[in-house]
């Protein structure tokens, strides 16, 4: 199975800034929550997911960043998606995502 | 009196068995619910350590959930291997109890509880306690169960919805025509996330020489010799303006790893494909639609730019009766007729016929008009006006494009006819004892050819009582539903019968007879004519 995503991280603060680039499938899914998992420290409190270069998400891609919610919940963080496709903002929508998290025009927005 | 004793101190615990309870319920995993359970029962039991362990089945490995102390000299092996409840109470040793407790999903709990701080054994009260909190932690866990299956069963109520939704939507944008130059591209990352495919693949092929015209994949990078012979692959395809569609979708992903495809991931692809068909189809009828207007707009340009040639009024001749008619056909077919005053009694009969049809056809025309009234001021003699005119038209016109044209320029004070026939139909001069001279004489039709062949004219007389024909293909060739044409001979006939009618009555009757063969067929091409009798 071939992927040509990529996950990128940065940290602003004790903010955990996930870029990511490709289709948000079984693969780029694991990808992101091994990079969660690798980058977030105790001391951080939100992660911000910038879907920007991700167009397309499918349904096992949108199961591991309910996984990321969970493992927030539980630490009490949040998580807040930027730069959304419509098609993926109205996909989230139904899939109930905004209730658990939120969601930003951009990282800058989301960093204030 | 002892029991009376146990049970009310049991009463006095319900309400921390019940708070316990809570506490676990609001637990998100069974690592949280385990180090809970362990809080409760070191609460419970001051105990110097516990340890819990889990395993998926009976003969699966242990694994550690929450450990309050070293899980150093823990012995595995002293954990119950039987399906049911196990409690062991220790004494002298490290721990002084070790659980095995079976739960509902068939897996295991082990626990290793340390001794207790103050060293007591351990009694009935704690011993009913601990059960208690066993049932507790059972009921717990059944409750985390119930949650993740809930959880699960809204994540598949909401995947269904968004499926349908997807689809609708899908539906939509395909359908949308400014999104043509992305249709392929849309359509193949839509069906990708309706059906969970790991990838796709989109070709069209050349149904004439079987080549590739196209292919997208998805994503961009994918093989397509994996996606083509992958054990886990749908297909849709379909035929349209021979080529074929051909859409490719490989591996269903889950959580655990790919598999097949369902029956309900056939018909999204199904659906996708049949809206992208629609598309392309309705593409094609739009453009098939516009071409129509764009003809239909270019056909009124034509006619207008011949009805604009086509001369209102002919001069009046002294000595003569003239009548000319042009009837368009639906399609404009550059037909062409004038009778120009040249001055001194001399007046120019012209008519012309242009190969082909629509705007390029009347542009012609209009070149011609445009040159005739040029070079008739210099006075030439037809037959170099015949070759000027050839070779302008030549010049001027693609290599299919010719004008069939005769001219006569009659001297109307003494009859003198000279005329050049540039291959056309040829026109009759009725002799006063109704004798059809045909008037051939010429060469071949205007921008056919240029290799300099001389034009020939013919000189006649025009006497009093006679008349002159002229007419295009129009008539003789025009056609009825039966696809039989009005004739040379039945037009000739006619010409026969009729020439004694003044030229107005019989430009109107022969119209009439051609009408009445053709019936109600489609007029194909241009009727045009013009009549001249001497009546002095």
């Amino acid at each position: 199975m071939s992927s040509d995503f990529n996950i990128i991280s940065e940290t602003h603060d004790k903010i955990l800034v996930l870029r990511t680039d490709g289709y948000i499938n079984n693969v780029a899914g694991e990808k992101i929550l091994d990079e969660f998992s690798k980058s977030f420290t105790e001391d951080m409190n939100k992660v911000i997911m910038d879907l920007e270069k991700s167009k397309v998400v499918n349904s096992i891609g949108i199961s591991y960043l309910i996984d990321i919610i969970e493992k927030l919940n539980e630490r009490n963080g949040k998580l807040v998606f930027t730069n959304l496709d419509p098609t993926i903002d109205k996909t989230f929508n139904i899939m109930g995502i905004f209730q658990f998290a939120q969601k930003a025009e951009s990282v800058e927005a989301a960093l204030k | 009196m002892e029991q009376n004793l146990l049970v009310e101190k049991l009463s006095l615990q319900a309400e921390s068995f019940q708070e316990g309870f809570e506490a676990l319920i609001k637990c998100n995993s069974l690592e949280e619910i385990a180090k809970n359970f362990g809080h409760l029962l070191r609460g419970n039991f001051i105990l110097s350590s516990i340890h819990i362990l889990h395993k998926l089945s009976i003969d699966a490995e242990w694994k550690y959930l929450s450990s309050q102390k070293d899980n150093d000299g823990i012995d595995q092996s002293l954990l119950s291997h039987n399906k049911q409840l196990s409690i062991k109470y220790l004494t002298d040793k490290k721990f002084s109890v070790i659980v095995v407790l079976p739960l509902s999903d068939s897996s295991y709990l082990g626990i290793f509880a340390g001794n207790k701080l103050d060293g007591s054994n351990w009694t009935d009260f704690d011993k009913i306690t601990l059960q208690i909190l066993l049932q507790v932690f059972s009921s717990a866990y059944n409750s985390f169960l119930n949650q993740k299956k809930e959880k699960q069963l809204i994540f598949e109520l909401n995947e269904k919805i968004l499926q349908l939704n997807n689809l609708i939507d899908a539906d939509i944008e395909l359908s949308r025509y400014d999104k043509q130059n992305v249709l392929f591209d849309l359509a193949i990352e839509r069906v990708v996330s309706l059906t969970n495919a790991s990838s796709a693949m989109i070709k069209i092929v050349s149904l004439s020489d079987a080549s590739t015209e196209k292919q997208i994949t998805f994503p961009s990078n994918s093989d397509l010799d994996f996606i083509l012979n992958n054990q886990y692959k749908i297909e849709f395809g379909f035929e349209f303006n021979n080529k074929q569609y051909l859409f490719v979708l490989s591996e269903k992903e889950t959580r655990k790893g790919v598999t097949a495809f369902s029956d309900l991931d056939k018909l999204l692809l199904q659906a996708i494909g049949r809206q992208v068909q629609a598309s392309i189809e309705n593409e094609y009828l739009l453009g098939q639609s516009l071409e129509k207007e764009r003809m239909e707009k270019e056909l009124n340009l034509a006619a207008a730019i011949q009805q604009r040639i086509i001369p209102k009024q002919l001069p009046q001749i002294d000595g003569y009766e003239i009548a000319g008619i042009n009837i368009p056909s639906k399609e404009v077919g550059g037909d062409y007729y004038d009778c120009i005053d040249l001055g001194g009694g001399k007046f120019a009969l012209i008519i012309a016929d242009v190969a082909g049809k629509g705007i390029s056809a009347a542009l012609l025309v209009n070149t011609l008009n445009a040159a005739l009234y040029s070079y008739l001021e210099f006075n030439l003699p037809l037959t170099d006006l015949a070759d000027k005119l050839n070779k302008l038209i030549f010049k001027s016109s693609p290599s299919d494009k010719y004008i069939t044209f005769f001219i006569a320029v009659l001297n109307s004070k003494t009859g003198e006819l000279d005329a050049v026939n540039a291959g056309h139909n040829p026109i009759f001069l009725i002799r006063k004892n109704g004798d059809l001279e045909q008037i051939e004489a010429g060469g071949i039709g205007l921008g056919m050819l240029d290799f300099g062949i001389p034009y020939e004219g013919k000189k006649l007389n025009f006497e009093n009582g006679e008349k002159l024909f002229l007419y295009t293909d129009g008539i003789p060739e025009a056609m009825n539903i039966c696809e039989e044409e009005y004739s040379d001979e039945k037009m000739i006939e006619f010409l026969k019968t009729n020439s004694g009618k003044t030229p107005h009555d019989f430009i109107d009757l022969i119209v009439k007879d051609v009408r009445k063969h053709v019936g109600a067929a489609q007029q194909s091409d241009d009727i045009t004519s013009l009549f001249i009798k001497r009546i002095k």
